[in-house]
C-alpha cells in the first residue's frame, strides 16, 4: 500500500517518457497520472491517520535489512502538497501547450523523487530520492530554450550539486558515528554521538537543505534561477522543490538531531530575521514581477526558519502549515505573472493577499500562527521582526500588483487564453478555502506535528 | 590508513574547490567531478570496518564493510549521471553565446536584468506618472481627481 503512489508515479513517469509530450493527449495522460498518485496518497493518508506510522521493508528484506519504508503524517502532507503544485503547474502547461517532448514525463519523475524522499525511513534513501528529483528539475529548468534558460540551468546544477554532495558527506558522517542509515535507529543513537562530530554532521546537513531552500546567506542562485525559467518551472521549483529543504529541515532537524538543533536555535533565528529583512527589502527594490516574487521567496523562507528554532508541537506545526501556504502562494503567483486577463489577475490578487497575510485568504493563518508563536515565547523582537516583516511583504505585493495592471504589455511572451487562467484560479481559490474554512487543515496539522517524536522541549 | 584517507580526501576537495573558482566552464564541471569524487572517497573512509573484501570470506577473517561499497556504487552511478547532465548543459550554454567563458556570461545576464528595469534608479513618483500617462483617458480623470 506504501508502495502504491510511488509505483504509479515511477511506471507513469517510464510509459510516459516514450510518448510524444508535445501531444495534448499524452499531456492529459501524464496529469491523469499524476491525479492517480495523488489519490493513493491521500488514501494512504486516511490510513496512516486512523491508524498511526505505516512500514514496511522493500524487496522482501526482514525488517532492519532491508530499505525501510516509513510514513507519517508529515510526510504524507508534503508529498500531497508537493504532487498537487506539480499537477497544477503541469495542467497550466498542458493547457498553453508543451514546447518539449521529454517535459509531462519530467514532471512525473519529479513527483517520484518528491514522494519517495517523504515516504522513505532510510537516510542513503533519502538521498537517491532527493537525486532523482533534483535530476529531473536540472533537465526541466532548460525549458524553453533560450540561452536564458541555459544560463539559470547552469547555475542551478552548480549550486546544487554542491548542496547535494554536502549532503552526501553528512549521510556519511551520520552513518559513520552512529552505525545505521534507518532513520528511527539514528535518532537512537544519536544521544551517545560525541557532541562534535555530531554537530559538524548536523551542520553539513543544515547547510546543505538551505542551499536548497534558498535561505540568506545561500540564496544567490536563486533570483537568476527563478527568474529565468519558464513560469510553470519556476512555479515547481518555488512550490514543490523548495520542499525537500522545509522537509529535510524537520526530518533531519527535529527528529535526528534535536540536541543540535537546540543548540543552534539562536543561529537559526539569527538567519531567518536576515532572510525576511534581506528578501523584504530587495522585493521591495525589484522591479520585474518575477524578481520580486524570488526575492519574496527568499523573504519567506526566513518565517519557517524562525518557526523551525522554536521546535517543539507548536513550532513544527507552524512549520508546516507556513510551508504549504507559502507554496501553494508561490505556485499561483508564478503561473497568474505572465497571464492576462481578469481571471488570472483575480488569481494574482489573492495571491498577494495571502502573501501578505490578509484575513479572508489563507496565508493570514500563517502570519497568525508566527505572531501565537512569538507571543507565546515571549519574544518582543520576534514580535516586532514578523510585523516589520509582514509590512514590506504588504508593500512589494501591491506594488508589484499595481505595477502589473498599470503596464499593458511588457513581455514579449506574455500566454493567453482562459484554460491556464482558469488553472491558476482554481489554486488560488484553494487558498481562500483554507482561509474560510481553515480547521480541517489545521487539524491534520495538529496531528502531524504530535506524531513527530519530540527529542526536546523548549 | 585514516591519515591517508583523509589526505586523499583532502587534496581532492582542495583540487576541485580550486577548479570551481575558475572561469572556464569546463573546468568548473571538472571541479564539481572533483569535489563528488571526494566525497565517494569520505563514504569508503566511513566504513565501520576494513579487513577482507566481503565476497566469500574465510572463516575467521575480518571482513570489510559491505553496505559503505553498496552506498558509493550508487553514489558513483548517481554522480557520474550528474556530471553527464552537468556537461551537457555547459554545452547548451556555448551553443547559445559562444563562449565557454563565465564572465561573459554574467555580462549577458547583467544585460537581461537591465532589459527587465528599464527605470530603474528612478523615483517611485516618476513611475505612477508615467503610470498616468499610459492609462485611458477616462481613468486618468479619475486619478487626478
Amino acid at each position: 500500500m506504501i508502495a502504491l503512489p510511488l509505483g504509479i508515479l515511477m511506471f507513469g513517469a517510464l510509459g510516459s517518457a516514450l510518448l510524444d509530450g508535445t501531444r495534448r493527449r499524452n499531456g492529459w495522460l501524464a496529469a491523469v497520472i499524476l491525479l492517480a498518485a495523488i489519490i493513493a496518497t491521500t488514501w494512504l493518508g486516511w490510513d496512516v491517520y486512523h491508524h498511526g506510522t505505516r512500514e514496511m521493508a522493500v524487496g522482501g528484506w526482514d525488517q532492519g535489512v532491508g530499505i525501510t519504508l516509513r510514513v507519517d503524517m508529515v510526510g504524507i502532507i508534503f508529498a500531497v502538497l508537493c504532487q498537487v503544485v506539480l499537477l497544477g503547474s503541469l495542467i497550466y502547461e498542458v493547457v498553453s501547450d508543451v514546447g518539449a517532448r521529454i517535459f509531462p514525463s519530467l514532471v512525473l519523475f519529479l513527483a517520484v523523487g518528491l514522494t519517495g524522499l517523504t515516504f522513505t525511513g532510510d537516510a542513503f534513501n533519502f538521498y537517491v530520492f532527493f537525486e532523482i528529483s533534483m535530476m529531473a528539475s536540472y533537465i526541466l529548468v532548460n525549458y524553453g530554450e533560450t540561452p536564458r534558460q541555459f544560463r539559470a540551468a547552469f547555475v542551478f546544477i552548480t549550486v546544487n550539486l554542491l548542496g547535494s554532495v554536502l549532503f552526501l558527506i553528512g549521510i556519511a558522517g551520520i552513518y559513520h558515528t552512529t552505525g545505521f542509515l534507518d532513520m528511527v535507529r539514528i535518532r537512537e543513537q544519536m544521544p551517545l554521538v560525541q557532541e562534535n562530530p555530531a554537530i559538524l554532521t548536523a551542520t553539513i546537513i543544515f547547510v546543505a537543505f538551505c542551499v536548497k531552500l534558498g535561505l540568506f546567506p545561500f540564496h544567490f542562485w536563486l533570483p537568476t534561477v527563478y527568474t529565468g525559467t519558464r513560469p510553470a518551472v519556476a512555479a515547481m521549483l518555488s512550490g514543490a522543490l523548495a520542499n525537500i529543504g522545509t522537509y529535510g529541515l524537520i526530518r533531519f532537524g527535529i527528529d535526528i538531531f534535536p540536541r543540535e538543533l537546540e543548540a543552534a536555535s539562536m543561529v537559526l533565528i539569527v538567519l531567518g530575521s536576515a532572510s525576511i529583512v534581506y528578501g523584504g527589502v530587495q522585493a521591495l527594490s525589484r522591479h520585474a514581477p518575477a524578481e520580486v516574487l524570488a526575492y519574496s521567496a527568499i523573504g519567506q523562507v526566513g518565517y519557517i526558519m524562525i518557526a523551525l528554532a522554536f521546535a517543539g508541537p507548536a513550532g513544527l506545526a507552524a512549520v508546516i502549515l507556513y510551508s504549504v501556504l507559502n507554496s501553494i502562494n508561490k505556485a499561483v503567483l508564478f503561473l497568474s505573472i505572465s497571464l492576462r486577463g481578469w481571471v488570472a489577475t483575480t488569481a494574482l490578487a489573492i495571491g498577494a493577499f495571502s502573501v501578505a497575510g490578509i484575513p479572508p485568504v489563507g496565508g493570514f493563518f500563517g502570519k497568525f500562527v508566527m505572531f501565537d508563536l512569538a507571543v507565546q515565547n515571549e519574544s518582543l523582537v520576534l514580535v516586532a521582526l514578523i510585523f516589520i516583516g509582514s509590512l514590506l511583504s504588504i508593500v512589494y505585493m501591491f506594488q508589484m500588483y499595481r505595477r502589473r495592471i498599470a503596464t499593458p504589455e511588457l513581455e514579449e511572451d506574455v500566454i493567453d487564453g482562459w484554460g491556464v487562467q482558469a488553472v491558476s484560479l482554481v489554486l488560488a481559490l484553494s487558498l481562500v478555502g483554507i482561509g474560510i474554512y481553515p480547521e480541517p487543515m489545521l487539524n491534520l496539522i495538529q496531528v502531524a506535528a504530535e506524531s513527530v517524536p519530540k527529542g526536546f522541549t523548549p | 590508513m585514516t591519515l591517508v584517507f583523509s589526505l586523499a580526501i583532502a587534496a581532492l576537495f582542495a583540487v576541485g574547490a580550486f577548479l570551481m573558482l575558475r572561469r572556464d566552464l569546463i573546468r568548473l564541471i571538472a571541479g564539481m567531478i572533483m569535489i563528488g569524487n571526494a566525497a565517494n572517497l569520505f563514504i569508503m573512509a566511513s566504513a565501520l570496518r576494513r579487513g577482507r573484501a566481503a565476497v566469500l570470506p574465510g572463516n575467521g577473517d575480518e571482513m570489510a564493510d559491505p553496505l559503505v561499497q553498496a552506498l558509493v556504487l550508487t553514489a558513483i552511478v548517481i554522480s557520474f549521471a550528474t556530471a553527464a547532465m552537468a556537461l551537457v548543459i555547459v554545452y547548451r550554454v556555448y551553443t547559445s553565446h559562444y563562449s565557454m567563458d563565465l564572465t561573459e556570461l554574467s555580462a549577458a545576464e547583467e544585460e537581461q536584468s537591465e532589459r527587465d528595469e528599464p527605470e530603474s534608479g528612478d523615483l517611485v513618483e516618476q513611475d505612477i506618472e508615467e503610470d498616468i500617462e499610459e492609462m485611458p483617458d477616462d481613468a486618468k480623470v479619475g486619478v487626478l481627481a
